[in-house]
């Protein structure tokens, strides 16, 4: 919102020669952030009014045209002029020869497009009116022409305060709101809002009109008048400047009146014909209703739309926007002014489903103090007086405030304060800082009671936090000295699921060198698609940041393929993996879940295998690192539409007993769908259950024993059919019990011309000793044929 | 045999053994020959045993004449031993000219994390040295956790400035980290000092400075007596501690619904040093950490007894931070899954043995 320093000066006496800046920063530190400051140099020298007594076309110039102008003491001038609009009869801003502003290049006496052009009909924009573009600006009658025109009104500062940062205070959308904490910042006086007085209101002439309000809580307040008197003409100058500095565009006296009001006081305002408006209702339309609203447009209601209604008829929706039929019109003599108070949430809504964002709906979002209703009435005539000199009050103030709001009284405990700011805080000092804003202290014991004003009270301050803070900002935090706390220490468990999820990243980051990814939580369907998998059913999200990107993923591993497809132009060979959570709406209980993915990519023909047992071999050591436990991979089926699970070489990852995920590599015609080049590389994954996994009871691993007597390793090799699986051997090999076995250890597998087709060897060493003595030679015997028994039983071709 | 033939023996054998000594490459071969002169049964270790056939007068001036000549032959032999250890050693090194010293190493594939977890793991470890504990929370929450429990009432305007996903389940994607707050008061109540970094979402529009997806630590301090100047300065330690270096702050009034007082933080902006530029939007400042005394209500609905204890809540942008931190422009690489913009260029291929980029 812009404010501007011009219209502040009628609320606080500015020192002439302030520091705008300095003034912003402190208000950005106490009130709310100030985005921008500008200063307006409009410059203005010589500037007057003119009348237009006639216009004519330009010859071969269709933008332009030329405009005869009194400028003072009967003298006329011709200019030419590019402004769209000039009714004859009016006065403008006028440059003469001689005449300047900033904007503009010198003025003088020209020949424009063939004609002598004198001086110049300025546009807004050049004048510090930025909505009028080319547009001229428009006096009030009574304003003569040759009049000079004060060039202190041209210029200003603007401050541009951060919509954002006071949407919780609707005071601060008008001027005067804006005057009262600068007031406080400057310790300078705050004057009384000027308007005109009530008894003067409550004594217009001639009959009260009827207001009848269905739902107080929806609709808090609404007041209105009706006046005669306030024929079409353009405002004074200098309450067109201020609303076109601050982003307004003029448009006529009576508008921008209500436009003013909204900008200095915050509150909203409307103005009917009386004669097809002479009473109000305010209820819900009909559902399904239509009413076309001020800009044209046709909008379809519910029956849950606020509207205001004249004998059943809507004429406006309540706190957005206006109709079109009851509009003022250049033949209106005769007005219905109201303004309202209307529950936020219910304006808020209205406007959020009609698309309709309009200034009143943004402060009535805010929840405007219902005082307004009426102060706005009486600030109106106290404007409009010098505006209009016909004005008249045709009715008593008609005011409907069926519930008014409690006055609010906020206790707050001393101890509580100087608690809260870290400093010790007086009852005489707190009552200080916040009575210019309208606070009063009542009580100044070890509980302090704080009258809060009737504009914070609707939904800024209500409890005792909201004291803290006004006192605290007032105090000035940069007048707060940083203090560590002091703490009382206290155990708290580990989060293990964290820890474990920064000890994975850091293990597979460091030794196995995988690189993290982050992908996103939901599945892209055109890629699912590509890779053949239906997902089935997931979570889904209502409203999608594109199409097709509405289901929640259970894996991380489209994401992970997709980042292998992505990198394989840039990198021959890469390692990656991504921490993320994933969701099972199966699941009864938590549907959450939290997976670490891993993917292992190389180009190369025959890189495949190499790259799985590669990755299984992270695994098997991250096993045991991290959880002192062997990590095993079994033989299990390929799931259904999971298509990155190869038919035959899908294994189930064990940790210990317990299954916590799957690994695989990716087979030709997937990688061929995934991208044409991805045909010659391997690609090896493994997905697996972080949740799972930080359930595990801790192993620990006993250290420290050296065998006290020697061990004996003795190699077998198993010749086996190249079907058997290597889990199945290790299955049967498990069976065997002897006392002096203390382990077997795989040490290779070979295929080849040597073992014969169909066949593979598999090289195992046995580990055999004893705790209390050392083996002699018949021990060794004894186990050896004991095993080799075994070992034949099991139907093994063995070669020592 | 007579002390002459004895005499001339040793010189046979001497002379021998400088002979053979003199062709020796390999100190094996000089070991076997020093065992077969000296060993017990060598040629002239041998001659020790005969001493005993001497008559007792010459005995002396045999042992002493052997002893002699074995010493003799030792020194011949050690002499070459240490000249061919020598040799092998000059040979060595000679045989390491070859070798360029200059080459780079054979490097081990490097891994990395995400920029992102990069800068959590760091401010993780800033809070940690504080005494607080790290905690988790869901990215799909509840519209309670994400909302009520943090005082924003379903009519209240911060549900709009809030743009959120929404699940067809009435669930909804956190929009901050801030559920959290609730999540570990009601898990450990009151004291308390946690901090939760994770994953929020927002619907909104992706451009470069903006992600649907992207990171927050939120940090929240309950204990007695805990006051606005205890948070200032734990503001600015956190940031002291990230931008390694002493950060000028600003603090100003904030608006967020489960704080009250709350405050924006502003740092001073690292690139114009407060100047003004694009950067920071020519404020001078750069708005960094959202904070405030936790709300009342929050925490009565954590189950805190507000009359004995206060605290403090902050969530600081991890992603921004490390934009910030490693002058990351666009934000959209870092879920791009493109490993390019997020490894750095060592970690990328053979080493980098000329660089002209920035
Ligand atoms: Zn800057």
């Amino acid at each position: 919102m812009l404010i501007s320093l011009n219209w502040m000066r009628d609320f606080v006496d500015l020192p002439e020669a302030i520091d705008v800046h300095a003034l912003a920063e402190k208000f950005t530190c106490t009130t709310a952030e100030v985005e921008t400051v500008e200063h307006l140099k409009v410059d203005a020298r010589g500037l007057i009014a003119a009348r237009v007594v006639s216009v004519a076309d330009v010859p071969n110039a269709p933008h332009m045209r030329l405009a005869e102008l009194e400028v003072g003491a009967g003298a006329t001038v011709q200019t030419v002029t590019v402004a769209p609009v000039l009714p004859v009869g009016l006065s403008v801003v006028y440059a003469p020869p001689g005449a300047s502003v900033a904007a503009l290049s010198k003025i003088g006496t020209t020949e424009v497009a063939g004609q002598q052009s004198c001086g110049m009909i300025l546009p807004g924009d050049a004048i510090g009116v930025p909505m009028a573009i080319k547009e001229a600006i428009f006096l009030a009658p009574d304003v003569t022409p040759g009049q000079s025109l004060p060039p202190e009104w041209f210029d200003d500062w603007l401050i541009e305060v951060d919509n954002k940062s006071i949407t919780h205070r609707p005071d601060l959308w008008g001027h005067y709101g804006i005057a009262r904490e600068i007031a406080a910042i400057t310790k300078l006086p705050l004057r009384p809002y000027p308007v005109a007085p009530l008894d003067e209101l409550q004594a217009g002439s001639g009959r009260e009109f009827k207001i009848e309000i269905t739902d107080p809580e929806a609709c808090r307040r609404y007041s209105g008048i009706v006046v005669t008197g306030v024929p079409t003409q353009p405002a004074p100058l200098w309450m067109q400047l201020r609303l076109g500095h601050v982003g307004m565009r003029p448009i006529s006296g009576l508008v921008d009146l209500t436009n003013y009001i909204m900008a200095d006081l915050g509150q909203p305002m409307h103005a009917f014909d009386a004669d097809r408006v002479d009473c109000i209702e305010v209820g819900c339309a009909k559902r399904g209703a239509k009413f076309k609203t001020l800009d044209g447009f046709e909008r379809a209601l519910t029956d849950e739309t606020l509207m205001i209604q004249c004998r059943g008829v809507d004429v406006a929706i309540a706190g957005v926007m206006g109709g079109l039929d009851a509009e003022v019109a250049r033949d209106t003599t005769s007005l219905l002014l109201e303004s309202a108070n209307f529950e936020p949430s219910i304006v808020r809504r209205t406007a959020t489903r009609l698309g309709l964002r309009t200034d009143a709906s943004a402060r009535f979002e805010k929840s405007l103090d219902p005082k307004n209703t009426v102060l706005a009435i009486q600030r109106f005539v106290e404007l409009a007086k010098p505006m209009y000199p016909n004005l008249k009050l045709t009715s008593p103030l008609a005011d409907c405030y069926p519930a008014p709001l409690p006055k609010v009284t906020v206790s707050v405990k001393a101890k509580h304060v100087s608690r809260a700011i870290g400093r010790e805080v007086t009852a005489d000092e707190a009552g200080a800082l916040l009575a210019p804003l309208g606070f009063t202290l009542n009580d100044s014991g070890d509980v302090w009671t704080f009258d809060v004003p009737s504009y914070r009270a609707t939904n800024d301050v209500s409890i005792e936090a909201d004291m803290i803070e006004e006192i605290a900002r007032c105090i000035g935090y940069d007048t707060i000295e940083p203090t560590m706390p002091q703490v009382s220490l206290r155990r708290v468990a580990p989060h293990r699921l964290h820890d474990l999820e920064n000890a994975a990243l850091r293990h597979w980051s460091n030794g196995p060198g995988f690189r993290e990814i982050q992908a996103y939580l939901w599945y892209n369907s055109e890629w699912i698609v590509q890779l053949g998998y239906d997902p089935g059913a997931c979570l889904e999200l209502r409203n999608p940041a594109a199409d097709g990107l509405h289901r929640l993923r259970h894996t991380l591993m489209p994401g992970l393929l997709g980042a292998v497809r992505k990198n394989r132009f840039h990198f021959p060979a890469f390692s990656i993996m991504e921490v993320g959570t994933v969701f099972d709406p199966a699941s009864k209980d938590d549907v959450s879940r939290r997976h670490l993915g891993l993917v292992m990519a190389r180009r190369g023909k025959k890189s495949e295998d190499a790259l799985f047992t590669e990755l299984k071999g992270y695994i098997e050591a991250w096993s045991w690192q991290a959880f002192a436990r062997p990590a095993g991979f079994s033989t299990v089926e390929a799931c259904a539409g999971r298509a990155w699970e190869h038919a035959h070489q899908t294994v189930a990852i064990r940790v210990g007993d317990v299954e916590v995920g799957r690994a695989s590599v990716v087979d030709l015609s997937l990688r061929q769908a995934m991208d044409e080049h991805l045909g010659a590389w391997g690609i090896a994954w493994a997905e697996m259950r972080l949740d799972v996994l930080a359930d595990l009871d801790p192993v620990i691993e006993p250290l420290g024993r050296i065998p006290g007597h020697p061990r004996v390793e003795l190699d077998y090799s198993l010749l086996v059919d190249s079907q058997v699986r290597f889990a199945e051997v290790v299955s049967q090999l498990d069976r065997f019990k002897n006392d002096l076995l203390k382990q077997i250890r795989f040490v290779g597998s070979y295929e080849g011309k040597s073992v014969g087709a169909g066949k593979r060897s598999l090289t195992f060493k046995t580990v055999i000793g004893c705790e209390d003595r050392t083996l002699v030679d018949d021990d060794t015997t004894e186990f050896c044929t004991a095993f080799e028994k075994h070992l034949a039983g099991c139907g093994f071709d063995v070669r020592r | 045999m007579d002390l002459e033939t004895l005499n001339q023996q040793i010189a046979e054998i001497e002379a021998d053994v400088a002979k053979k000594v003199g062709d020796m490459q390999a100190v094996d071969a000089l070991r076997s020959l020093d065992t077969s002169i000296l060993g017990k049964k060598g040629t002239l270790g041998s001659l020790i045993g005969g001493i005993k056939d001497y008559p007792p007068a010459q005995k002396g001036q045999v042992g002493q004449t052997i002893n002699a000549a074995k010493k003799r032959v030792k020194a011949i032999i050690d002499a070459r031993h240490a000249a061919l250890k020598q040799a092998a050693v000059s040979a060595d090194s000679a045989g390491a000219m070859a070798h360029d010293p200059t080459l780079p190493g054979d490097r081990p594939t490097m891994g990395s994390v995400h920029p992102v977890t990069a800068v959590q793991w760091e401010v993780e470890r800033i809070f940690e040295r504080l005494g607080f504990t790290v905690e988790a929370g869901p990215e799909m929450e509840s519209e309670y956790h994400n909302f009520e429990a943090l005082n924003i009432p379903a009519s209240h305007p911060a549900r709009d400035m809030q743009d959120t996903f929404w699940l067809t389940n009435g669930s909804v994607l956190r929009t901050h980290t801030s559920p959290v707050q609730h999540r570990s008061m009601k898990k450990f109540g009151a004291p308390l000092r946690v901090i939760a970094p994770g994953r929020c979402f927002r619907y909104e529009t992706i451009d470069a400075s903006h992600e649907n997806t992207f990171h927050q630590v939120e940090g929240l301090l309950i204990d007695k007596d805990i006051s606005i100047a205890n948070l200032i300065a734990m503001a600015k330690t956190l940031l002291n501690e990230v931008m390694n270096r002493e950060v000028k702050v600003r603090v100003r009034p904030g608006f967020f619904p489960f704080v009250e007082p709350g405050i924006e933080l502003d740092m001073n902006c690292e690139i114009c040093d407060g100047a003004g530029c694009a950067t920071c939007k020519r404020s001078g400042w750069i708005e960094v950490l959202p904070a405030g005394m936790v709300h009342p209500k929050v925490l009565e609905a954590g189950g805190i007894d507000t009359e004995v204890y206060t605290g403090f809540a902050f969530g600081l942008g991890l992603t921004r931070l490390a934009m910030m931190k490693y002058g990351i422009r666009d934000i959209r690489v870092l879920n791009s899954g493109d490993l390019r913009p997020i490894v750095g260029r060592e970690r990328q291929g053979g080493a980098v043995i000329v660089s002209r980029e920035p």
